[in-house]
């Protein structure tokens, strides 16, 4: 079944057939050793100050659902597991975000041997969001830049 | 300055008994060959140590410290006489469940590492008859760094970072102990401009937190007005930090030896005008909470921690207090600025999800108090000057939101050679699988909730 939808996908991207401008994106996050800053921001995009899903962004429970992994925090060896396993039960076509400059490799603390490097070593990354942690509206932009 | 009580090995018990007569245990580490543990009674600390070959274990004297001996054991190695079954908590067994339960319709529910919304990462494992939670297995440390092992051998201004990056939540609260532990260590008494410039710090992140909270716990029953209300006073709050200090978790704005966060007197004069509206706008959401129907219905008799319970397990903070423990360490806080404060109490001190609540609820309005007085005037930088001899072990403690958190750094030639940050969270973790038991599954959200712990500053 899966692997049919997947072929379906990749028919129709081949196809190159006409698709309306997309209207939505899923958003499934994971939390590879975060310092929780990311975690509060990216809740934060949800309150009625910036109300992301009025844009048809949403959090979603599952990956399965998902369009977008966004990924926060040093990958830690204990969570490189989960998150490939999170990324491999998406559905394609699937996008890696990296939210704030741990995930993004940037100044990362930490000790080396708890740490697998940053989230590039692990996923291929495709949405990079800069901050420490990034704002909510740093985290809008760039989602809703995902969206077109 | 803390002065180490050295103990031989076989001794330690004996030592341990008679320091628990005087103090609440605040934590234990492992400190190169030796094995160390602070009791606390108001303002004083006591630190003991003993060789770390040959300690027995003190989890039957207290156990709170049952979380420090399995730790030091993972991370550095340490056995303990006595401790039977030593369960791993940070090194995680690749298969089996430290926790057996087995019976007639027992099952095991798995939660995590990844949960359902976005919330930090950390493995819940729920022993269940029907609904009916018999045990909860916690299993975090997934986001372990190493932070502390990292921050060995740096100085302590460089030190520093890493205790702020433990915990954005908690950023303040971690480094302020941080500080205190070195400005202790290196004999250094704050100013009263230091003093009020670090507790203005300290009640703006207790703000934006209990805020968070309230906030959190009305989502951990699907009260969606509740969540929005306080989410958005929350951004208020944090837009107020932003303002003040350039950064909506206040990350910067504690430093070693002296202060980092000023105001001038028009700055001071218009956050407190911000304040005084969002303390109305606050105490109206809580209102609004109060006459939940929906809401009310699911906190009473929720999730209860008994007063002894939370004694043993050597609970902090709102959950202590909604137990009845009136504790708040802001009461015996000299390098900070606080004065006759009385600890928070919730309507009946039932230690369920209902007093935990209405604790923050009291607390966010002594907040707001505290923090109208802190900025009735300018705000100076101030600094730490020299008042004791320098030695080599300093402690530090402060009330973060989630209650008491320690932070021991030792030094050697000037630089960090042990570093032990224990936080709040640390303390109460214990205490959720507690009140989880006996619940019913589909309440744990909530009963998580009302505890709102951090992950990150527990792993670290």
């Amino acid at each position: 079944m899966f692997l049919l939808l997947r072929q379906l996908q990749r028919v129709r991207h081949d196809a190159a057939l006409r698709r309306g401008r997309p209207r939505s994106l899923a958003v499934r996050h994971v939390d590879a050793g975060s310092c929780n800053g990311c975690e509060h921001e990216l809740g934060a995009v949800s309150n009625p100050f910036y109300d992301l899903p009025r844009f048809g962004l949403d959090i979603v429970a599952s990956p399965r659902h998902a369009d977008i992994l966004l990924v926060t925090g040093p990958v830690t060896t204990r969570m490189a597991g989960p998150l490939r396993a999170a990324y491999d039960a998406m559905p394609e076509p699937r996008r890696v975000a990296a939210l704030g400059d741990c995930a993004l490799g940037c100044g990362v603390l930490g000790d080396r041997a708890e740490l697998v490097g940053s989230l590039e070593a692990v996923l291929p990354v495709d949405i990079r969001i800069p901050g420490c942690p990034p704002s909510p509206a740093t985290i809008a932009q760039h989602l809703l830049a995902g969206l077109e | 300055m803390s002065a180490v009580e050295t103990v031989p090995a076989a001794r330690w018990r004996e030592a341990v008994t008679s320091a628990l007569a005087g103090g609440r245990f605040a934590g234990a580490w492992a400190s190169a060959g030796a094995w160390r543990a602070a009791f606390a009674a108001r303002g004083d600390v006591r630190v003991l140590s003993c060789p770390a070959q040959g300690a027995e274990t003190i989890t039957d004297l207290v156990e709170a410290a049952l979380w420090d001996e399995r730790e030091a054991h993972d991370l550095h190695g340490l056995q303990f006489a006595g401790h039977a079954p030593l369960r791993p908590l940070v090194a995680h067994p690749p298969d089996g469940w430290a926790t057996v339960v087995s019976g007639d319709g027992v099952h095991e529910v798995a939660v995590g590492p990844i949960h359902a919304g976005v919330i930090e990462s950390g493995h819940f494992r729920f022993h269940t008859v029907g609904d009916r939670v018999l045990a909860l297995d916690t299993r975090l440390f997934y986001k372990h760094r190493g932070l502390e092992r990292a921050a060995s051998g740096r100085t302590p201004e460089d030190a520093l970072a890493y205790v702020q990056r433990a915990c954005a939540a908690c950023a303040v609260a971690n480094s302020v102990a941080y500080a205190q532990a070195i400005e202790d260590a290196l004999g250094l008494w704050p100013d009263r401009d230091l003093r009020v410039s670090r507790t203005l710090a300290l009640e703006l992140e207790r703000l934006y937190n209990h805020l968070h909270d309230i906030g959190a716990l009305c989502a951990g029953v699907g009260f969606a007005p509740g969540t929005m209300a306080f989410a958005a006073l929350k951004e208020r709050a944090q837009r107020l930090n932003a303002r003040l200090a350039g950064h909506r978790f206040l990350f910067g704005t504690v430093a070693v030896g002296g202060g980092a966060l000023a105001l001038d007197a028009d700055a001071a004069r218009a956050a407190r005008t911000t304040l005084r509206d969002l303390r109305s706008d606050a105490a109206a959401a809580w209102r609004e909470l109060e006459f939940a129907a929906s809401l009310q219905a699911r906190l009473d008799g929720v999730g209860v921690l008994a007063h002894e319970d939370a004694l043993r397990l050597g609970t902090v903070g709102p959950a202590a207090r909604a137990s009845g423990i009136r504790e708040d360490l802001r009461e015996h806080s000299p390098r900070l600025y606080y004065s006759g404060l009385v600890p928070a109490r919730p309507r009946a001190e039932t230690g369920d999800v209902a007093a935990r609540l209405q604790v923050r609820a009291v607390e966010l309005q002594t907040t707001c108090e505290l923090l109208d007085d802190l900025l009735s005037g300018p705000v100076g930088r101030g600094a730490a000057t020299s008042q004791a001899e320098p030695s080599a072990l300093g402690v530090g403690r402060v009330e973060c939101p989630r209650g008491a958190t320690t932070c021991i750094a030792e030094l050697a030639a000037g630089r960090i050679a042990t570093l032990r940050l224990r936080t709040a969270s640390f303390a109460n973790w214990p205490a959720v699988a507690h009140a989880a038991a006996g619940c019913l599954l589909p309440d744990f959200p909530l009963i998580n909730k009302s505890f709102e712990l951090c992950y990150a500053c527990v792993d670290r």
